[in-house]
């Protein structure tokens, strides 16, 4: 692989990665309750202002060219659950 | 890469752990902030006690420094705020002083960390590839060149281009009152670390200074809004194309879906010639065309069924040691 040196991990280096990867899991559950159950109703606000926004001020679409969205554009929420950390 | 979706992280809710892995001098701490779980390859916020040193040495991996405070003495030179280095793997630095201590960012590109006390490069190592600079003092704002493009108040200073998978490393800015009405995604990951200020997105809220994310592709991210300025250090491990949208809901498939039918209408030749069943060997001309690249590792390649990891019976050999073994 370029960018990286054959070499054997040591032993110190395989138990610092299983540590470490225990812990990014634990991290990662965290995040994704906070994300996707906690903020989730702050957030619903936070899509309807800009779904106005895009209405009525311009989504942008290239650098400072905006183009207003007609309502018939605009999506509808599916019914499927909804999340933003994967 | 195998990493998860950190995102957001801010690194001043959590404490510094000792670095106690070997070969590194003692008086190194780090928070972790995203690790890839095959390779061992991370991102982390480092901090060095004041009168740290670190003899001549190496890593086997790529890694990539970044100072945020204190300097770095360094061949009778102080290197302060701003200072990037880029080491390839294998190549020796001289010995590091930081007489009042250093905080930065430490990323390890392609496998664990690793310290190999050395004055002299590995024999693989490329000289000619290390970057140093300033990127406070000695580099200028410019806009993102992408297209299409960021809203006007986004610059950028490239740090680091690879030629081959257009990955890059870059210091970023957004301009007090910055904002962005559109959703985005990437064919590439991303991950940032903002160095200083808060900018907030509609899917994740606001990212403080000391907010990390590393986001896999085709994740929606924004519209975007900063009020007062931020400054951070960003980073692709590929081609960075804004698949830009309005539709808040859409998932991962869809996103990737999508990319790929717009790789289609926008190269159709290509597009055709790489999905096709056959045997297809993407390969660059400007890099070995072969299973191996010139360091003797194996290249990946196209088969049907999304095979990429495999052998042909009879290995081949790297193109070095095929002249090697012509010339005896």
């Amino acid at each position: 692989m370029p960018g990286l040196i054959k070499h054997k991990r040591s032993r110190e280096a395989e138990s610092w990665l299983k540590k470490e990867i225990a812990e990014q899991k634990a991290r990662f559950r965290r995040i994704e309750h906070e994300m996707n159950v906690v903020i989730a109703k702050k957030r619903d606000q936070w899509i309807e202002e800009f779904l106005h926004n895009i209405q009525t001020r311009g989504y942008h679409v290239h650098f400072n060219m905006m183009r207003k969205i007609k309502p018939e554009e605009i999506p509808k929420k599916p019914k499927r659950k909804f999340k933003v950390v994967f | 890469m195998t990493r998860p979706h950190i995102e957001p992280f801010i690194d001043r809710e959590v404490p510094f752990k000792k670095m106690t892995l070997p070969g590194f001098p003692k008086g190194m701490h780090y928070k972790m902030l995203s690790l890839d779980t095959d390779t061992g390859a991370c991102s982390m916020t480092v901090k060095f006690e004041p009168g740290y040193e670190l003899p001549p040495g190496m890593s086997y991996s790529e890694m990539e420094l970044f100072v945020m405070s204190g300097y770095i003495e360094m061949e009778g030179k102080k290197h302060g705020p701003g200072t990037y280095i880029c080491l390839p793997p294998g190549v020796a630095l001289p010995a590091m002083k930081m007489p009042r201590g250093v905080t930065g960012l430490l990323f390890y590109n392609h496998g664990e960390p690793s310290f190999v006390e050395s004055d002299a490069d590995h024999r693989l190592g490329e000289s000619d590839k290390l970057i140093k600079v300033n990127a406070y003092q000695d580099m200028q704002w410019s806009s993102t060149n992408f297209f299409p493009a960021t809203a006007p108040g986004c610059m950028v200073k490239i740090l680091k281009f690879d030629e081959r998978t257009q990955a890059f490393t870059f210091l970023y800015c957004m301009t007090p009152n910055f904002w962005q009405d559109n959703i985005s995604y990437h064919d590439c990951a991303e991950e940032a670390y903002h160095i200083w200020g808060t900018s907030w997105m509609m899917q994740f809220g606001d990212l403080p200074t000391g907010g990390y994310f590393y986001r896999p592709p085709y994740i929606n991210h924004g519209a975007f809004r900063c009020e007062l300025g931020t400054i951070a250090l960003g980073r692709t491990d590929s081609q960075l194309y804004n698949h830009f949208h309005f539709n808040p809901w859409t998932t991962v498939e869809e996103n990737r879906a999508r990319a790929g039918a717009r790789m289609l209408a926008w190269k159709p030749d290509l597009y055709k010639w790489v999905a096709t069943g056959d045997h297809n060997h993407p390969a660059d001309f400007e890099f070995p065309h072969a299973h191996y690249d010139e360091k003797g590792e194996r290249i990946f390649h196209h088969h049907d069924g999304g095979d990429l990891d495999h052998n042909h019976g009879r290995p081949s050999r790297p193109p070095a040691a095929k002249s090697r073994a012509r010339r005896k």
